[in-house]
C-alpha cells in the first residue's frame, strides 16, 4: 500500500531552554545560513539577545536569516527591540524599512515609547513610515498623535499619510484640525480630497 | 466612432489614494480596478488585461520598481505604467524610467496632470 | 434599544480595514451579508452603534473580537472536496514536478493542517488513489494534526454527516464509505492511511518536530491570527518544507502579504506558494 501511516512524533526538546543562550549567539555567525537561521529562531526567547540580533540585521544578506532574525525581535517585542527596529526607519532597504514597520506594528505598548520621536524626525520619509506604523497599531493615543501631527507638520505627503489613517481611526476629536488643515492647504486636491472623506465620514457615521 | 471603456489598474497600499485616484479616472470615463501591493497587482494582471497601470513605489511585499520588473518580464504586448512617487529628484525619475516607467508623476498627483498623461499613453490624445 | 444600521461609509470603512486584515474583499452586492453580521457583533458586544463597535475592534489588544467577527464574516464549514481545485492542482502539478525531482525512495510526505475532523486529509488521500496514476512508484505519508484533541479523536475515528460527503463523486463515496446507524465511515485502509497528530502552531519548538515536507496545506487557518502569530506560522512552515516544496492557503489568503520568503507559482489549477529550491 504506497499511503503509508509512519509519522512518530519525537519528544518536544525542552533542554535548550535550560542552556541558556550562549550557544546560540556563536551559531549566529556561523558560516551555513541555514544554522543563523535557526538561531535566530531559537534567540527569539531570549532578551538578552536584541543587541546580538540587532547587529547581524545590519550584516545580514541571506532574506531567510533576515527573516528570522526580524520574527525574533518580534516575539521579544521589549522596547530595546522596538528601539533597534525604528532605526531601520532610515535604512535604504526598502524590504528592511517595510519588514521592520510591520513588526513594530504589533507591539503598541513599546512604540509609544518611539513614536514621538519619528513623527518628528527631520526627514520627511521618515515620519512618513512612522505613520505607517500607526496604520493598524492598537494603541488608543494614535488619533492624537495625528492629529499633533497634522497641526504642525508642512509636508504635503506626510499630511496626506495621516489622512489616510485618520480615514479609518477618527473621531470628532479631528474635525477640527482636519478643517484646519484643509485650509492651509487650500488648493491642493488631493488634501482636500481626503480631508472631506475624513470629515464625511463623520458626519455620515451613527 | 465605437471606443471600448479603457482598463487602467491603480497599485498603491493607501486606501485613501486608491479611492482618490480612482475618482479621477472614472470622472474620465475609464473602468478602474484596484490592488494594495506588488504582489497583488501582479496576481490581478496575470487574471485580466488592462490597458494602462498607475503603480505606486512605496508598497510592502513588492514595491513599484519589483512590479515593475516583473511586468516588464512577461511576455506580450507592454502595458503602459505610470510610477507615482513621492520623491522628485531626477535621479528617482531616472530609476523608475530604467525599471520600465512610461511616465512619471510626484505625489501628491493632481487630477489634470494624470488624466492628460493617462490619454496620452493611451493614444486619446496628441 | 433600536436597531443598529450600517451606513454606506461604515461599509466603506469596515471593507477597507477587513481586507487589510485578512486578505477578504467584499464586494459591494455583499453588503446585506456584512451589514447583518456587523449589526449581530454590535448587539453581542453591547455597544452603542457601528462607530463604537468598531473603535472597540480597532484598537482592541486581545484579538478576541476579531477571531469572532472572523468567524461570523467566513465559511469555516469543513467538508469532503472543499475547494478541491487544490487538490486538482496537487495531483496534475505539484506532484509531477515533485517527483521528476525527487529520487526515487524518498518518501513523499503531506502535511495537513488544520485537520479539524479530518475531510481535508481523507480527501487527499482519495485524490491521490483515484487521480495520480504514480502513486504506486511512491511512498506517501499524510500527517494531518491539529491543537484540538477531541476533534483529532473524531477525525481518527472516520464518521461523517450527509452533509460532510455530499460533494464526493458517488463512485468515490460507494468505494471507500460505508453507511452505518450514525452516518457514513470511511474505510480503516484511509484511517490507516493518515497519522493525526496534535500540534500548536503558535508554538515554534512544537512545530521543529516537522521536517523535511513536500507539501503543506494550511487553509483558511492563518485568517484567524493576528499578524505576529501569522508571520512566525510563515516561518515555521518554511522550515517545515523541504527546498522547493509548496504550501497552499485558503482561496482568499495571499503568503505574499504575511512573509517574502515563498515564491508565488501560478498554475492553472490554482496559484500556491513555493519554497525556493536553492539556498536554504
Amino acid at each position: 500500500m504506497p499511503l503509508m501511516k509512519h509519522f512518530a512524533a519525537p519528544a518536544a526538546d525542552d533542554t535548550s531552554l535550560d542552556e541558556g543562550p550562549d550557544a546560540w549567539l556563536a551559531q549566529l555567525a556561523a558560516p551555513e545560513a541555514a544554522a543563523r537561521r535557526a538561531a535566530a529562531h531559537a534567540l527569539g526567547d531570549w532578551p538578552e539577545a536584541v543587541p546580538v540580533l540587532l547587529c547581524a540585521l545590519d550584516v545580514e544578506t541571506e532574506q531567510a536569516v533576515r527573516s528570522a532574525l526580524l520574527a525574533a525581535l518580534g516575539r521579544i517585542g521589549n522596547e530595546e527591540a522596538a528601539a533597534g527596529l525604528a532605526a531601520c526607519l532610515r535604512r535604504e532597504d526598502a524590504w528592511l524599512r517595510n519588514a521592520a514597520i510591520e513588526v513594530l506594528r504589533g507591539l503598541p505598548g513599546q512604540v509609544a515609547a518611539v513614536i514621538a520621536h519619528l513623527l518628528v524626525d527631520w526627514d520627511r520619509d521618515v515620519r512618513i513610515l512612522a505613520v505607517g506604523i500607526l496604520d493598524t497599531l492598537r494603541h488608543p493615543s494614535v488619533e492624537t498623535w495625528l492629529l499633533q501631527l497634522i497641526e504642525a507638520d508642512g509636508d504635503v505627503n506626510v499630511c496626506g499619510a495621516a489622512l489616510d489613517v485618520l480615514a479609518e481611526v477618527a473621531t470628532d476629536d479631528a474635525r477640527a484640525p482636519v478643517t484646519r488643515l484643509l485650509e492651509r492647504f487650500d488648493g491642493e486636491p488631493y488634501i482636500a480630497f481626503a480631508g472631506k472623506l475624513v470629515l464625511g465620514r463623520l458626519a455620515r457615521s451613527a | 466612432m465605437n471606443e471600448a471603456v479603457k482598463h487602467i489598474l491603480i497599485v498603491d497600499d493607501a486606501a485613501t489614494v486608491r479611492m482618490y485616484h480612482r475618482a479621477i479616472l472614472e470622472e474620465a470615463g475609464y473602468a478602474v480596478a484596484e490592488a494594495a501591493n506588488g504582489v497583488e497587482a501582479l496576481e490581478k494582471v496575470e487574471a485580466a488585461g488592462y490597458h494602462l497601470v498607475v503603480v505606486d513605489v512605496n508598497m510592502p511585499q513588492l514595491d513599484g520598481y519589483g512590479f515593475l520588473h516583473a511586468l516588464r518580464g512577461r511576455p506580450g504586448p507592454q502595458v503602459p505604467a505610470i510610477m507615482v512617487s513621492t520623491e522628485a529628484e531626477d535621479n528617482d525619475r531616472r530609476l523608475a524610467f530604467k525599471a520600465g516607467a512610461n511616465h512619471y508623476l510626484v505625489k501628491p498627483t493632481r487630477p489634470e496632470h494624470l488624466t492628460r498623461i493617462v490619454g496620452l499613453l493611451l493614444g486619446e490624445r496628441a | 434599544m433600536t436597531e443598529p444600521t450600517i451606513s454606506a461609509d461604515d461599509f466603506q470603512r469596515f471593507r477597507e480595514y477587513f481586507y487589510r486584515r485578512s486578505g477578504i474583499h467584499f464586494e459591494p452586492s455583499k453588503r446585506y451579508f456584512v451589514d447583518k453580521r456587523l449589526v449581530e457583533r454590535i448587539r453581542a458586544n453591547g455597544c452603542t452603534g457601528f462607530r463604537d463597535y468598531f473603535a472597540m475592534l480597532r484598537f482592541q489588544a486581545s484579538g478576541q473580537e476579531w477571531q469572532a467577527l472572523v468567524n461570523e464574516m467566513t465559511v469555516n464549514e469543513t467538508y469532503f472536496m472543499r475547494e478541491d481545485y487544490q487538490f486538482e492542482c496537487l495531483v496534475e502539478s505539484i506532484l509531477p514536478e515533485l517527483a521528476a525531482r525527487k529520487r526515487r525512495g524518498e518518501p513523499l510526505r503531506i502535511w495537513v493542517m488544520p485537520s479539524s475532523s479530518g475531510e481535508e486529509a481523507y480527501t487527499i488521500a482519495i485524490f491521490l488513489l483515484e487521480r495520480w496514476p504514480e502513486l504506486s512508484d511512491w511512498d506517501v505519508e499524510i500527517v494531518s494534526s491539529d491543537i484540538d484533541t477531541r476533534i483529532l479523536a473524531q477525525a481518527q475515528a472516520g464518521l461523517y454527516s450527509q452533509r460532510a460527503i455530499q460533494q464526493l463523486p458517488a463512485s468515490w463515496l460507494q468505494k471507500y464509505f460505508t453507511r452505518e446507524a450514525g452516518g457514513w465511515r470511511i474505510c480503516q485502509m484511509l484511517r490507516d492511511a493518515v497519522a493525526f497528530t496534535r500540534v500548536n502552531l503558535a508554538d515554534p519548538r512544537e512545530v521543529d518536530a516537522y521536517r523535511d515536507y513536500d507539501v503543506v496545506f494550511c487553509r483558511n487557518l492563518l485568517i484567524y491570527f493576528d499578524d505576529a502569530s501569522r508571520r512566525q506560522a510563515a516561518e515555521s512552515f518554511f522550515d517545515v518544507l523541504r527546498p522547493g516544496g509548496f504550501i497552499c492557503l485558503g482561496h482568499s489568503e495571499s503568503m505574499s502579504r504575511i512573509s517574502s520568503l515563498f515564491r508565488i507559482r501560478k498554475f492553472p489549477q490554482a496559484i500556491v506558494y513555493q519554497k525556493p529550491l536553492e539556498g536554504l
